[in-house]
């Protein structure tokens, strides 16, 4: 007996379920893209991200690869360059740098070695972050060394929302991009996104929190605890606006000047250790684009500057009393 | 037996039963030794045990079995001595603890306490000792074969009777680590041993999917080294054969490549799904077939040198000390949250001096 089944225009997803979901809607549509990283699979990655895609599309674009993150990420270059648009996943990020000289010597430097002839339109998906019980190889956030290298572009969604349509961007797009996925959050939350393709542009922020007193802004899974910080300041009458930058590389800097010339402070958060981080480079530009609007210090939240611990992990991670100790800091200024 | 490189099937002492396939009055060990050996399978198999409850009962974030690998790894530690270097990897603490970690300080590791020599610094999968010459193992995969290399090398230039072993998985034969540490070792002669337990999978990827050689062991041919192909869960071919490498490279002759093959009867790691790709009856067939544990037991039975009795006996003795060494390591405190500044640099940075304060001043102490 047939059942009529009326189409639903949109899923209730976690993140994991919307980055699957981008992955199989961009490889339906374009047979240029498949995907190749450790455990991907039978076993659907670890983080069962890929589950069920070798069954839709085979082991010719769901490649399942030795333990060698030099060859996934060595081996998309190559790819990329012949005209396929590879997905390489690597099994947490901080696995990345055995394959790190193949991302920054060559998948960032292709264009403009060749001046533009040959280029990567790649994508390297990793899960980063801390808050897991990772420990010191499972928690990093290393955005800074791919943001300090030209000819990459650096995404970290906080939703899954964003997740699947940045993804979608980030396949089409012609230069490499590190996906930065805040596996934290991979299973926190649950939206409704849309069946089907969509896109969410690279290099757009977005208001995650709409304030008046000062400006948070972040990226990844820090947006939340950007959102838990500014609630409970709400009941003090501190009105704090959420910037989510979802692309770090290039990032958006006509949203960061429009917030900065609303409050006229900025608390800035990251996970990562602050010396030389991602941060540094938004106070810079901030400091030399935007000080006339500034009334208070630009003040920096990350981790420590120590390797990630495991046991002590809740004395490193950035807190709600941590954001909100830097946002009286420069609103009392 | 004469211990040669590059058989073709992997070199033992014991049949699966047990009983003796070669001369094992030639390993010269005696009838304590042997006693020793069985109880140190017993006790890591114990401690391996009590360690998943740990994770089970949210005590402990993350657990790397090594059932099924008991014999590959206390019959590779035991031919080495103490000025010898031993780098694990994230499934070594069972030679770990025969080099000299003791069971409460592997426990402390687990729940992150003081007692952990690594001082909950790192995910628990092994710490290091500098007085037993043990680094902590790295997560990463493959770090420390060209380190072992490093240190091999150093002790060939000073002149240190000592020697390495590195241990590593199938699925690190995959990294470049391991081919530029082959060829180091090789080229400088290096006195290391680099002892790949082939358990079979790394993660869900089996051998066949990792590498297009039949064996691990004729690797080595193509780096100019010896390659040797032993049953890791016979204990006695095992000991045998990292105790004929380590007298090599003791006698100056140079490095050697171990494929120990084994079998891991957990899944990769407490956050693992084994079902997902481990085909139906093959575990079933190494738990009662292919066991380590119960094939020395056999030997022993076959020796007259076992009977239930001692078993027994045997086995109310193992838990009573995994149980105490459970004990010590929860007695131990956790560390202070001020510390996790600490052991960055040599000295406290002007940087780090003034995160100290931060930090202070957020946890109000
Ligand atoms: C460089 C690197 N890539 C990936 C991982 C994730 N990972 C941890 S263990 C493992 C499999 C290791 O397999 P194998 O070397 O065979 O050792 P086994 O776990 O079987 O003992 C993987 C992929 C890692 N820790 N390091």
């Amino acid at each position: 007996m047939a059942t009529v089944e009326v189409e639903k225009k949109t899923t209730l997803s976690t993140m994991v379920q919307a980055v699957r979901s981008a992955m199989i809607d961009e490889m339906t549509l374009d047979p240029n893209v498949v995907t190749l990283g450790e455990d991907i699979g039978p076993r659907g990655g670890v983080f069962l991200v890929t589950e069920g895609l070798i069954d839709k599309f085979g082991k010719d674009r769901v490649i399942d690869t030795p333990l060698a993150e030099l060859g996934i990420i060595g081996a998309a270059v190559g790819m990329a360059m012949f005209g396929l648009r590879p997905v390489a996943e690597i099994q947490f990020i901080d696995f990345l740098f055995p394959g790190f000289d193949m991302l920054v010597s060559e998948a960032a430097k292709m264009r403009y070695r060749s001046a533009g002839q040959f280029y990567c339109p790649m994508v390297v998906r990793s899960p980063y972050g801390g808050g897991v019980r990772g420990g010191g190889y499972h928690s990093q956030s290393p955005e800074a060394y791919f943001v300090a290298t030209p000819g990459l572009k650096v995404v970290a969604p906080s939703n899954p929302y964003d997740a699947k349509g940045l993804l979608i961007s980030s396949i089409r797009d012609d230069d490499p991009v590190v996906f930065m996925e805040p596996k934290k959050i991979y299973r926190f939350q649950k939206q409704e996104i849309p069946n089907g393709a969509y896109e969410v542009p690279l290099g757009k922020a977005a208001i995650a929190r709409e304030g008046k007193h000062v400006s948070l802004i972040t990226f990844g899974a820090m947006v939340q605890l950007a959102l838990d910080a500014a609630e409970k300041l709400k009941p003090q009458g501190v009105d704090v606006e959420v910037l989510d930058l979802r692309t770090l590389q290039p990032y958006d800097c006509d949203a960061i000047m429009t917030t900065v010339a609303k409050t006229g402070h900025v608390v800035l958060l990251q996970e990562a250790p602050r010396i030389g981080g991602f941060m540094g480079e938004i106070a810079a530009y901030i400091a030399e684009t935007g000080i006339e609007y500034l009334e208070g210090p630009i003040v920096r939240v990350g981790g420590w500057d120590t390797p990630f611990p495991y046991a002590l992990e809740k004395a490193y991670m950035p807190n709600v009393e941590r954001v909100t100790r830097a946002i009286k800091k420069t609103l009392n200024f | 037996m004469q211990i040669k490189p590059f058989t073709d099937t992997p070199i033992k002492y014991l049949e699966y039963d047990g009983r003796p396939s070669a001369d094992v009055k030639e390993l010269g060990l005696s009838t304590d030794d042997y006693l020793r050996m069985y109880r140190e399978l017993v006790f890591a198999r114990a401690v391996d045990d009590r360690c998943y409850i740990l994770v089970r009962q949210g005590r402990s974030g993350f657990f790397a079995q090594i059932a099924g690998q008991e014999a590959s790894q206390i019959g590779s530690a035991l031919p080495l001595r103490a000025q010898d270097w031993m780098y694990g990897d994230h499934r070594s603490q069972g030679s770990l603890m025969i080099k000299g970690l003791k069971a409460s300080e592997w426990f402390a590791h687990q729940l992150g306490r003081m007692l952990d020599p690594s001082q909950g610094r790192l995910m628990p999968h092994g710490p290091g000792r500098r007085d037993l010459n043990m680094p902590p193992p790295s997560s990463t995969v493959g770090n420390q074969i060209t380190e072992a290399v490093g240190t091999a090398m150093a002790q060939h230039i000073k002149k240190s009777d000592g020697i390495t072993i590195c241990y590593f998985g199938d699925g690190a034969t995959s990294e470049g680590d391991f081919h530029v540490g082959m060829n180091f070792a090789a080229v400088y002669n290096s006195p290391v041993i680099l002892f790949c337990q082939n358990n079979q999978y790394a993660i869900s990827v089996k051998l066949e999917e990792q590498t297009h050689t039949k064996t691990i062991a004729e690797k080595a041919k193509a780096y100019g080294m010896e390659g040797f192909l032993v049953d890791g869960n016979d204990l006695l071919a095992v000991y045998a054969v990292t105790k004929h490498c380590a007298d090599k490279a003791r006698a100056g002759r140079g490095p050697s490549l171990i494929e120990s093959y084994t079998y891991r009867y957990g899944p990769h790691s407490s956050a693992d799904d084994d079902t997902r790709y481990r085909p139906k009856g093959e575990l079933e067939m190494w738990r009662t077939q292919r066991d380590p544990i119960m094939r020395f037991r056999n030997f022993l039975a076959s020796q007259k040198l076992w009977d239930e009795k001692k078993e027994e006996a045997l086995l109310v003795d193992v838990k009573a000390e995994v149980a105490k060494a459970l004990a010590e390591a929860e007695a131990s405190p956790v560390p202070e949250m001020m510390t996790v500044l600490d052991h960055t640099y040599a000295a406290y940075t002007p940087q780090l001096e003034w995160e100290r304060k931060e930090l202070a001043a957020e946890l109000g102490v």
